[in-house]
C-alpha cells in the first residue's frame, strides 16, 4: 500500500515532461574549442499544455548569442541542417525577435511516435557565420520524458493525465445508454401493444384493417432495427441526414430505436407469458380490452420483463462505443483519442475496459437490488382464521 | 320475465362440438347448479354466459334482451354476471383492495373513496377485512377465492356465475368458501354454480342441472334429482360420485 502511494507521488511529481536538450561537442572532435559557441538550449515544453491542435508538437527553444567577442553572429539555418534519427519524424526551427541580444530559435519537433518514451536522441546542425568564418557544430539533444516505460507506472499516469477525458466519456456512455434504454421502453410500449393487435369479429372493416396495418408496420420496425447494425443505423442517419445537427443527439436517436426494437420483443414475451385467467377476470368483471392491458397485463408484463430490460441498459453501456463512428467522444473514443496523444494503446485500452466493467457490474448489481425489492414483501402465507 | 335466458346454445371448438343447443332459463333470485361429467361442456355454458367465449350460434337473453352482439351489451352482461373462476385469478400486480376496486372504478366510474368503502364492507361479508393490504401471492387458497366472490360482488351484480369455486382448494379451505356463498344465497342474488361439491349443491341449490355431452341432459329440484333420478346416465353418474 505504501509502496503503491510512493510510486503514486513520484509519478505525479514526474507529472511534467522533463526535455533536457544536453550540448554535446565531445562527440565532435572539434579543434577550434575557443570557437566554440554558448548556446543555451532551453525548452519550452513544460510550460505547453496539450491541446487538440497541438497535439503532436514539441518545441524547444534555443537561444543563441547575436554578438560573439562583439562581432554579429549570422546563422543559417533550416529545418533542413537537423538531421534526425528514427524516433522523430521532423523538426523545424524558427526565429522569434523577442530578446534583447539573443535570437530565439524554436525547435519543433512534429510527430513523434517515441517521444513518450524515456529517451530520444536527435542531432542539430547550425551553420554560424561569424567574421566571415564559418563555423559548422553540431549538437547532440536529448529529449526525456517522465511517462514510465513500464504497464502499471505507464497505467496510472494515464488514469491521473486523463482522468477528465475518461470522465467525459463514462458520462456520456451512461447518458447513452440510460437515456437511449428508458426511451426505448416508452417506444417500445407502443410497438408491443401495436404487435398484439388482435382483431375479433366484433371489428368492422376498417378497424380490422387498421389494426392489421399496425401490427405489420411494429413487425416491420422490429425486423429492420434488429436485423442492422447499429453502427450502420449510426452512419445512416448522421452521414445520411446529419440528423439534430449534432453527433450526440443523433446518437441518443439511435440508440432509443434500436434499443425499442429489441425492448418491444421483450415486453410482447412478457405480456404473452402472463396467464391467460388475468386477462378473463378482466373480461369477467366488464373491464375492456385497453384497461385490462393498462391497469392490469402491462404492469405484471414490464415487472417480468425487468431483468431483460435491465439487461438491455448494460447491453447499451457496452453497445454504444459503436457510436463513436459518428464521432460522438464517449468512453472508447475518448480512450481512442488518448492513444494519439501517446500511443500507449495497452495501458488506454486496459483503462477503458476496466471503466466499461466497473459500470456494467455496478449497474447489474443495482438492477439486482431492484429486482429483490420488487418482488415486495416477504412470502408469508397467512392461515386462515 | 326470466333474468338470465340461454336459447339454441351451440359451441364447437374446431371439430369438437360442445354445446349442442342449450335452452335454459334462470329466474332472478334462483340458485342454479350445474352438474356432470368431465368435458360434458359445464364451463364452456358458463364462458359463453359471461362471453368470454363466443358462440356459433344461439343467444344469452338478459332481462329479455339479447346481450351477446355488441361491445357494449357484452360489457353490461359481464358487469351484471361477473364470473368466479377455479383458479381464482385475482390481479397479481394489486393487493385485496385495488383488486377489489380496479373494475368499479374503471367500469361503473366509482370514485375512489366510495370505492375503498363499499370494498372494506365486502370485505367483511367475505370476512377478509383484516387483509385489505395483502398481496396475492401472500394468501392461501381458500382466501384468495373469497377475495375472488368479493371481488365480483363489487360489482352489485344481478347473478355471479362460480365455474368450480372449491376444485383448486386443500380440503381444509373448501368450508370457508363454501359458507361465504352459503350466506350469498339468502340475499336475493342469482347464482348458477358448477361444481363437483354434490352435499353443497343439494343443500343450496334450487335447482340441478346435470350436463351430458353437451346437452341439458336432466334438470330438477334437489330432492327430486337427487332422490328419483330419472335417466339411465344420470343414475350412473351419481353411483359414480358418491
Ligand atoms: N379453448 C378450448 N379449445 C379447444 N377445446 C376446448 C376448449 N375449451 C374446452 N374445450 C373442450 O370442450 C370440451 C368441454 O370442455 P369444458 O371445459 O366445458 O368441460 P367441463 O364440463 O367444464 O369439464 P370439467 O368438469 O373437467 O371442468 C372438452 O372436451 C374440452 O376439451
Ligand atoms: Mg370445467
Amino acid at each position: 500500500m505504501r509502496q503503491h502511494l510512493l510510486k503514486i507521488i513520484l509519478f505525479i511529481i514526474m507529472f511534467g515532461i522533463i526535455v533536457t536538450l544536453i550540448p554535446n561537442n565531445d562527440a565532435f572532435a572539434n579543434d577550434q574549442e575557443d570557437q566554440q559557441l554558448d548556446i543555451v538550449f532551453y525548452s519550452s515544453y513544460n510550460y505547453q499544455t496539450l491541446s487538440q491542435d497541438k497535439l503532436n508538437n514539441i518545441n524547444l527553444d534555443f537561444y543563441l548569442p547575436v554578438y560573439y567577442e562583439n562581432n554579429k553572429i549570422t546563422y543559417h539555418i533550416d529545418s533542413s541542417y537537423l538531421a534526425l534519427n528514427d524516433t522523430i519524424e521532423t523538426i523545424s526551427l524558427r526565429t522569434n525577435d523577442g530578446y534583447e541580444n539573443m535570437d530565439v530559435y524554436h525547435v519543433e519537433i512534429v510527430k513523434s511516435p517515441s517521444i513518450w518514451k524515456q529517451k530520444a536522441d536527435f542531432e542539430i546542425t547550425l551553420n554560424v557565420t561569424v567574421d566571415n568564418l564559418d563555423i559548422e557544430q553540431q549538437y547532440l539533444g536529448q529529449v526525456i520524458s517522465s511517462i514510465p516505460d513500464d504497464f502499471l507506472g505507464g497505467t496510472i499516469y494515464t488514469i491521473i493525465k486523463y482522468s477528465q477525458m475518461f470522465l467525459d466519456g463514462s458520462l456520456k456512455t451512461l447518458g447513452l445508454a440510460l437515456t437511449g434504454t428508458i426511451a426505448g421502453f416508452f417506444l417500445a410500449l407502443i410497438l408491443a401493444s401495436m404487435r398484439l393487435l388482435n382483431t375479433t369479429n366484433q371489428d368492422n372493416k376498417y378497424s380490422a384493417l387498421l389494426k392489421k396495418g399496425l401490427n405489420k408496420i411494429a413487425g416491420l420496425y422490429i425486423t429492420v432495427f434488429r436485423g442492422t447494425p447499429m453502427i450502420v443505423q449510426a452512419s445512416f442517419f448522421w452521414y445520411g441526414f446529419g440528423l439534430f445537427g449534432n453527433p450526440f443527439y443523433c446518437g441518443l436517436f439511435v440508440v432509443s430505436i434500436n434499443t425499442a426494437a429489441y425492448i418491444a420483443e421483450i415486453i410482447r414475451g412478457g405480456i404473452q407469458s402472463i396467464d391467460k385467467g388475468q386477462t378473463e377476470a378482466a373480461y369477467a368483471l366488464g373491464m375492456n380490452h385497453i384497461q385490462t392491458m393498462i391497469y392490469v397485463i402491462i404492469p405484471q408484463a414490464i415487472k417480468n420483463a425487468f431483468p431483460a430490460i435491465g439487461n438491455e441498459f448494460i447491453v447499451n453501456i457496452k453497445d454504444t462505443a459503436v457510436l463513436s463512428v459518428i464521432g460522438i467522444f464517449e468512453l472508447f473514443n475518448q480512450g481512442r483519442k488518448i492513444t494519439g496523444m501517446h500511443y500507449r494503446q495497452l495501458e488506454v485500452y486496459f483503462i477503458v475496459a476496466i471503466i466499461y466493467l466497473f459500470l456494467t457490474y455496478s449497474v447489474s448489481t443495482i438492477l439486482k437490488k431492484v429486482e429483490i425489492r420488487m418482488d415486495l414483501l416477504p412470502l408469508e402465507i397467512t392461515s386462515s382464521n | 320475465m326470466s333474468l338470465i335466458e340461454i336459447k339454441n346454445l351451440y359451441k364447437s371448438f374446431g371439430q369438437e362440438q360442445v354445446l349442442k343447443g342449450i335452452n335454459l332459463a334462470i329466474d332472478k333470485g334462483e340458485i342454479v347448479s350445474i352438474i356432470g361429467s368431465s368435458g360434458s361442456g359445464k364451463s364452456t355454458l358458463l364462458r359463453c354466459i359471461n362471453q368470454l367465449e363466443r358462440q356459433d350460434s344461439g343467444s344469452i337473453l338478459y332481462q329479455g334482451t339479447d346481450h351477446s352482439q355488441t361491445k357494449n351489451q357484452i360489457q353490461l352482461l359481464r358487469q351484471k354476471i361477473p364470473m368466479v373462476f377455479q383458479a381464482f385469478h385475482l390481479f397479481e400486480n394489486k393487493n385485496v383492495l385495488n383488486n377489489l376496486i380496479l373494475a368499479p372504478m374503471k367500469v361503473l366510474k366509482l370514485d375512489k373513496e366510495y370505492a375503498v368503502q363499499k370494498a372494506m364492507e365486502t370485505l367483511k361479508k367475505v370476512n377478509m377485512d383484516a387483509f385489505a393490504h395483502k398481496y396475492p401471492k401472500q394468501l392461501s387458497g381458500g382466501q384468495k377465492q373469497r377475495i375472488a366472490i368479493a371481488r365480483a360482488l363489487m360489482m352489485d351484480p344481478d347473478a355471479i356465475l362460480f365455474d368450480e369455486p372449491t376444485s383448486a382448494l386443500d380440503p381444509e379451505m373448501i368450508g370457508e368458501v363454501l359458507t361465504v356463498i352459503k350466506d350469498l344465497a339468502k340475499t336475493n342474488i342469482t347464482m348458477i354454480i358448477v361444481t363437483h361439491e354434490m352435499n353443497f349443491a343439494k343443500e343450496i341449490s334450487d335447482r340441478i342441472i346435470f350436463m351430458h355431452q353437451g346437452v341439458v341432459y336432466e334438470e330438477n329440484t334437489p330432492i327430486a334429482f337427487f332422490n328419483h333420478p330419472k335417466k339411465e346416465r344420470t343414475r350412473e353418474f351419481l353411483n359414480l360420485v358418491k
